[in-house]
């Protein structure tokens, strides 16, 4: 494992998450405006927002590890026409400049409502796009291991699992904070709109693992059946060198997307269980994370490439 | 327009000696680690010990000589974000290093493992052909350096013409993806490429 | 970077000299313009891509190392540093007149040169022999300690105290030349001063030039059995290589095997390769490998004999009118009751025991199917070349192995006939020039190449019938005093570095040790002084005696840069000593290098007018002559007519049986275990494939030579490294069961020594034998594992019987995983 891959590790990983956040929060703000209004929907829905931004700055500055010449990165975006990395660089930038810009405007409540909308949805449009090319950056002929749809599923898993996490912790956390200091408008609602989200999160949750326990095996049964000396080592690399972080991963996805899900999904039946709540939102996210990231790892160590 | 420029590499010939590999780097001052030409040694075959304590094999070996082969449809050009991996009018592939990003994307793309991050500066360099030798009439300092006279370089439809079109055998990937413009004169113990018979013995050598 | 240490090194050097300081600074200036360059560079430059400049100037130098190839280099020279190394670039390139292309240690020879390990100025030791702690001195003190100890040990001892070790580094010149000793400008010094021990043979082929003579008929003055030549072979229909490796052993485009590869082409002649690896001459060249164990080529001679024989293969007249000792009938006169070849193959002899087939397979590891095979293939395909190199007698029973595989060519009648051979060594086409004249030795006393650690450590106690001292029937003192100009044989190269070490660290015993180095090698480390050569680049000297199978040539080497720090030309040394020693006009004869080089072109254009003049040589480079005739057939003249031309054998003949190697077998003290004989047998040894002691260490090592390095030379450079890393190689099924995987760092060891090195687990070698390539440097840790793969930790010194030569392919070792 070279040192650069781990930049690139956390970049895809946190990068995803900040798409997925964004395009969650994105949901939640819609069918909280549409069932309360918009101050409702913005009292916890902003401060997740405005946490997004450092998360997505750091990812792109982790980026600049993994160059060699940092000095030239603006050049990285100019061969769209050929270059599934340019594209990724190029799309990544306008997501995240994209999203500082909503942010601000909807920190400041400037311009309206649906302008501010519309400008969300396309930045969670670019944000989507932003992670189809990421997949589309390892689709490479050469590299058996990561030239499959699993990667382009897998890695749109992590976005959606990470970022429904990552936001179901955030309301939580911001519900408990405005409530500890008494600042919470109207406290009903709002715990109305964190139940109903994680509600929401934890069935998306529970969606997307059973998804990658299905996408796995069949990733898996795919490469051993290509063969080819690459693909085995691939293989051997994942199961073998690699076996118990392998299993590890599972392990805590399972516990943290599963296990954890469903008891968070049961304490949400009362106000009075929140800080339970809290505490489960927060091991889940830590759990499915360190997972993704011992996932993101075993996909870059398993990178042989054919030939010599 | 410029005739396209391949490597005839004879692996009848070839004794795996490396003198290729350090030419090159001879010219190019590359350090250790930055191998412009590589030569892979494909290894195989099995031993059995019978009752009386003889021995009987079936051992294989042979040596490939590898550097950029400035391919038709050069991967590393497509996946390259600076554009700084470019292939000239006349086919050769280079880079620009004062463009290069150093993100080592066309070194994970080529399946031939031409493009050679070095680290000393922090840029992709790989084979330029020697283009420079070209331009005063001289081999490139590979060819010219070759003391079992396996390696040629030349007008790729004429090397074509004269030596067959193989440009696929074990440890190669197949030629399809890039389509390198390069002609092998398989050595006959050569395995098709993907044989499970035998296997790339010197990896931390290429 | 190399060179940035190398800087430092250099700042940090109080005695800088200012030109050194310039030097290097361009050199670090050089590689610092390279990388900062790198971000204005316009658009399509390379790293390093820079043309030749204009300020570039190219001179012809060359590689004169110790491989047997000789190679033209064509430095580039910038700011008069070295910047690019190129080869023989003229001509068409058409075989015959082709180019002579450096193998891939010439091209790497810019880090040989511009090397952190390079001797700068004169150095004394000051901590123990062999601590490697030294301390520098003027050139004046060197001269004078060296001068007064050869003084002081000569008026004590007398001049057979004195000792030249064998030394190969750089050979193939004409004044700087390390080998033999005897032609070295040390010689001539020491020959002007009384003399010194000489020693016979040497470490390459020591057992095949003192056995084969005996068959064949040459005479100590002129040992070398010769073959035919490789161009020959065009003739041949089937060619036969016992541990003969030209693929890594004459690497260049002027070596043996692009002549090889030429010729073979163009006859098609099948090509079977005996060895116990799968050599990269077997990868090029070979149409079947047969592996064998090391050590048990006579026994496979033995049983091919026996099928030939059995069923009437052989060539009985030619058996019967050019040969003593294949059958009864024809026994040298006097030898009669011996056993004669057939007696001993069909087991009608003394031992009773028939050579068969079975016999032979469990010896060799051959199946006995696969030996009858051969025999009638061998027998059957005429004519056939039959080669051995210098590994199967490179052994304890190496004289034996080295007359028992040309039985092959003598019952087939192959010899002195065009595509057939001799058995030995392929000879090629070459001109020869006058060489520096080192006058001649007052001392005849002559000890053999291997065992000078015994004339250390006992001298007197050596003696003709017990050592094979030469010359007298005892020694009367022991070495006092060692030159080792261009050797590593002190430590490195010679066997059994730990017992080497015992004895060298007396050092009351041997009293001084004064090595001509260019690099701190480990034998430079167990020396007292050291002076720093030049190396060739920096010298005028021609490269001598290259020989490309039909074409010999010669190099006129130019000076491409000053010489480095203060280094001196060997020559200027010796006159300095000769000063000192009162025979500076006898040494000098008020000449300097380049006087001396005219005077041999001068002295060689006297019998040979077609030599181009010194200035003429100068200005060509390289000087090419092709083979006006026939390719040469060893003892064609023989073959023709025996009778006009007899061999210098007792009998004239070919002798199967030597009735004067039966004699030295009955007279010579030899120790347990060691046999010569009359007849060419298979010879069981210590360590070899039978020895009880493989129940402790069941593998059996052979230390062949390798392409990173010319022994030691070269493996310094970390291109070199690179390339062909140092890897002990280990059959799978070896592997497997001592649980290693390839790449794995093991231990090597035996009672003798251990070694850490990684593993190479490869098919390519033969289960029950290991591979380490010889010439690694000795690099001992603290409780003495040699770190660095170092064959010599694990050899025996033990001289073989007759030519008390070395036997280092033959030892047992075990593996384990480290
Ligand atoms: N185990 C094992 N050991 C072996 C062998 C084997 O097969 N197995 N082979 C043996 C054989 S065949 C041989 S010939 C010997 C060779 O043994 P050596 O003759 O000792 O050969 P090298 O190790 O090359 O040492 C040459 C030395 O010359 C120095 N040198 C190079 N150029 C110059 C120069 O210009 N000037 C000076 N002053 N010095 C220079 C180098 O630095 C090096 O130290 O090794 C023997 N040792
Ligand atoms: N690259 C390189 N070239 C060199 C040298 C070098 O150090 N490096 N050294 C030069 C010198 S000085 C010399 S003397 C020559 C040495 O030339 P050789 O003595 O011919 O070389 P080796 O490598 O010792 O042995 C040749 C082959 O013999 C095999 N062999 C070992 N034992 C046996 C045996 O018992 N039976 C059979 N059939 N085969 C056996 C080895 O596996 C090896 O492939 O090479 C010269 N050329
Ligand atoms: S120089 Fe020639 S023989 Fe040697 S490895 Fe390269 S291609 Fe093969
Ligand atoms: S060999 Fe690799 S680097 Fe060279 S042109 Fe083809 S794809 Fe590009
Ligand atoms: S390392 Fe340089 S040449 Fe290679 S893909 Fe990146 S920018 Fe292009
Ligand atoms: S053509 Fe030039 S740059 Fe390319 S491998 Fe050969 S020597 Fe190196
Ligand atoms: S080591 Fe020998 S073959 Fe290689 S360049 Fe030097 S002289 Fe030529
Ligand atoms: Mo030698």
């Amino acid at each position: 494992m070279q040192a650069n891959e781990w930049s690139l590790i956390i970049f895809t990983t946190v990068m995803q998450m900040a798409v997925g956040s964004f395009v969650i929060l994105g949901g939640v703000h819609f069918f909280a405006t549409r069932r309360y209004d918009a101050q409702a929907a913005d009292t916890l829905s902003d401060r997740a927002l405005l946490a997004i931004g450092p998360i997505v700055i750091l990812a792109m500055l982790v980026t600049f590890l993994h160059l060699g010449n940092p000095l030239n990165a603006p050049r990285a975006i100019s061969n769209l026409g050929s270059s599934w990395l340019s594209r990724e660089v190029t799309l990544a930038a306008i997501f995240t400049i994209g999203g500082a810009v909503f942010a601000f405007m909807q920190w400041r409540k400037i311009s309206t409502a649906t302008i501010r909308n519309t400008i969300g949805l396309v930045v969670a449009a670019i944000g989507l796009l932003l992670v189809w090319s990421m997949a589309q950056v390892y689709l490479l002929p050469t590299v058996p291991a990561w030239n499959s749809p699993a990667t382009v599923v897998t890695f749109f898993i992590t976005t959606l699992l990470l970022g429904s996490l990552a936001v179901g912790s955030a309301f939580v956390l911001t519900y408990q904070y405005l409530r500890g200091r008494n600042n919470l408008p109207s406290s009903d609602t709002q715990f109305d709109i964190l139940s109903t989200t994680l509600r929401w999160i934890v069935l998306i949750s529970l969606v997307l693992l059973g998804v990658q326990f299905v996408v796995i095996p069949l990733y898996l049964a795919n490469l051993a059946e290509q063969g080819s000396e690459a693909a085995m080592a691939s293989i051997s690399l994942i199961l073998d060198q690699g076996g118990a972080l392998f299993a590890l991963r599972l392990i805590l996805l399972f516990v943290g997307a599963g296990i954890f899900s469903i008891f968070m999904y049961r304490s949400l039946s009362s106000e009075s269980r929140t800080r339970m709540t809290g505490y489960l939102a927060y091991s889940a996210f830590a759990f499915v994370l360190i997972s993704e990231i011992l996932g993101r790892f075993l996909f870059y160590e398993s990178m042989i490439r054919i030939g010599m | 327009m410029a005739n396209k420029l391949g490597f005839y590499f004879n692996a009848t010939a070839c004794t795996g000696c490396k003198a290729c590999q350090v030419a090159c780097k001879d010219k190019s001052d590359l350090p250790v680690g930055v191998n412009w030409r590589r030569v892979a040694e494909y290894t195989g075959g099995e031993w059995v010990t019978n009752p009386d304590g003889t021995v009987e094999q079936n051992v294989f070996a042979y040596y490939t000589s590898i550097a950029c082969n400035h391919c038709t449809n050069p991967i590393c050009v497509e996946v390259c974000p600076t554009q700084a991996m470019h292939q000239r009018e006349d086919g050769i592939v280079m880079v620009d290093e004062s463009i290069c990003i150093g993100c080592r994307y066309c070194e994970w793309a080529c399946p031939y493992g031409a493009p050679q991050f070095n680290e000393e500066v922090g840029v992709m360099t790989k084979c330029n052909f020697c283009y420079d030798y070209l331009d005063e009439g001289q081999s490139p300092a590979c060819v010219a350096a070759c003391p079992s006279r396996a390696l040629f370089f030349g007008d790729i439809d004429e090397l074509r013409a004269e030596h067959g079109e193989l440009a696929e055998i074990a440890p190669l990937p197949p030629a399809d993806i890039t389509e390198p413009n390069l002609v092998i004169e398989p050595h006959h113990n050569a395995k098709p490429i993907g044989s499970p018979s035998g296997k790339l013995i010197n990896p931390e050598e290429v | 970077m190399v060179a940035k240490e190398f800087l430092n090194d250099v700042i940090t050097s109080t005695i800088m000299t200012r030109r050194s300081f310039v030097k290097w600074s361009a050199i670090f200036g050089g590689g610092a313009v390279v990388a900062s360059n790198l971000a204005e560079l316009p658009g399509q430059q390379g790293i390093g891509s820079v043309l030749a400049q204009e300020d570039e100037s190219v001179v012809w130098s060359s590689c004169v190392v110790n491989c047997g190839s000789r190679c033209p280099l064509r430095l580039h020279v910038k700011d008069g540093v070295v910047v690019r190394v190129e080869t023989d670039n003229l001509g068409d390139d058409e075989f015959g007149n082709h180019q002579i292309r450096a193998c891939v240690r010439g091209r790497s020879v810019r880090q040989r040169m511009y090397n952190p390990d390079r001797l700068k100025y004169p150095m004394k030791r000051v901590g123990p022999r062999g601590s490697g702690e030294f301390e520098q001195i003027t050139w004046e003190e060197a001269f004078d300690l060296i001068a007064d100890k050869l003084k002081e040990l000569i008026d004590t001892y007398g001049n057979e105290s004195i000792y030249l070790n064998y030394g190969t580094g750089t050979l193939g010149a004409v004044v700087a030349k390390s080998w033999p000793p005897s032609a070295t400008p040390i010689a001539r010094l020491m020959n002007c001063y009384g003399g010194y021990l000489n020693h016979y043979g040497d470490y390459s082929a020591a057992q095949i030039e003192s056995g084969l003579p005996y068959t064949f008929g040459n005479t100590w003055a002129d040992t070398w059995v010769s073959n035919n030549s490789i161009e020959d072979i065009v003739n041949s229909k089937l060619m036969v290589y016992f541990g003969n490796n030209p693929g890594e052993t004459r690497m260049s485009g002027g070596g043996m095997i692009y002549s090889l590869q030429h010729y073979k082409k163009i006859s098609g002649a099948k090509m079977i390769v005996i060895d116990p690896r799968y050599t990269d001459t077997a990868v090029t060249a070979a149409d079947e490998w047969v592996p064998i164990r090391p050590g048990t080529d006579a026994a496979l001679i033995n049983a091919l004999a026996y099928v030939m024989i059995t069923e009437d293969l052989h060539d009985k007249d030619f058996l019967d009118n050019y040969c003593v000792g294949f059958d009864k009938a024809h026994m040298p006169e006097g030898y009669e009751d011996e056993d004669s070849y057939s007696d001993y193959i069909l087991g009608t002899g003394a031992d009773g025991t028939a050579k068969t087939p079975e016999w032979a397979s469990t010896i060799t590891g051959i199946p006995a199917p696969k030996i009858v095979q051969l025999a009638r293939e061998i027998a059957l395909t005429k004519p056939c070349f039959i080669t051995q190199g210098w590994g199967p007698q490179r052994q304890a029973n190496g004289e034996q192995t080295s007359r028992a595989i040309p039985m092959l060519s003598i019952l087939t009648g192959n010899i002195g006939i065009h595509g057939g051979g001799t058995g030995a060594r392929e000879s090629t086409f070459s001109i020869s020039m006058v060489g520096f004249p080192t006058l001649s030795n007052p001392v005849s006393t002559s000890i053999s190449v291997f065992n000078w650690p015994d004339a250390i450590d006992h001298g007197p106690e050596m003696t003709a019938l017990k050592d094979g001292v030469i010359g007298k029937d005892k020694l009367d003192v022991p070495i006092k005093f060692i030159w080792n100009y261009a050797g590593n044989a002190l430590i490195n190269q010679h066997a059994d570095v730990n017992y080497t070490r015992e004895i060298l660290g007396d050092e009351s015993k041997c009293e001084m040790i004064v090595s001509v180095e260019v690099h701190m090698t480990p034998s430079a480390k167990w020396s007292d002084i050291l002076l720093p050569d030049t190396m060739n680049f920096e010298k005028m000297d021609i490269a001598v005696n290259g020989d490309a199978s039909n074409m010999g040539y010669h190099i006129f080497c130019e000076p491409a840069a000053e010489p480095m720090f203060e280094t001196m030309h060997v020559y200027d040394m010796c006159a300095e000593l000769a000063k000192r020693l009162d025979v500076e006009d006898e040494f000098t004869e008020g000449r300097t290098v380049e006087d001396w080089l005219r005077y041999c072109i001068d002295e060689t254009r006297k019998s040979n007018p077609d030599w181009p003049d010194f200035e003429s040589f100068r200005e060509m480079g390289i000087y090419k002559v092709t083979n006006p005739g026939d390719p040469y057939v060893a003892y064609k003249g023989f073959r023709e007519d025996p009778e006009a031309n007899p061999l210098l054998t007792p009998s004239g003949k070919l002798e199967i049986f030597s009735s004067r190697l039966h004699e030295i077998g009955q007279t010579w003290e030899l120790e347990e275990g060691d046999v010569i004989t009359g007849l060419p047998i298979y010879a069981e040894t210590w360590e070899g494939v039978s020895d009880p002691l493989r129940e402790t260490y069941p593998l059996q090592m052979i230390s062949a030579h390798y392409k990173q390095r010319t022994h030691s030379t070269y493996g310094n450079v970390p291109w070199m490294k690179e390339v062909a890393p140092q890897e002990v190689w280990i059959n799978p099924i070896d592997a497997e069961a001592r649980g290693i995987e390839n790449g794995d760092r093991v231990y090597v060891y035996n009672g003798r020594g251990r070694t850490h090195v990684p593993a190479r687990v490869t098919p390519r070698i033969i289960p029950g034998v290991i591979h380490l390539s010889e010439g690694a440097w000795y690099e001992p840790d603290e409780d003495g594992v040699d770190q660095a793969g170092c064959a010599n930790v694990l050899t025996r010194y033990r001289p073989s019987p007759l030519a008390k030569g070395d036997p280092m392919h033959t030892i047992l070792v075990e593996v384990e995983k480290a």
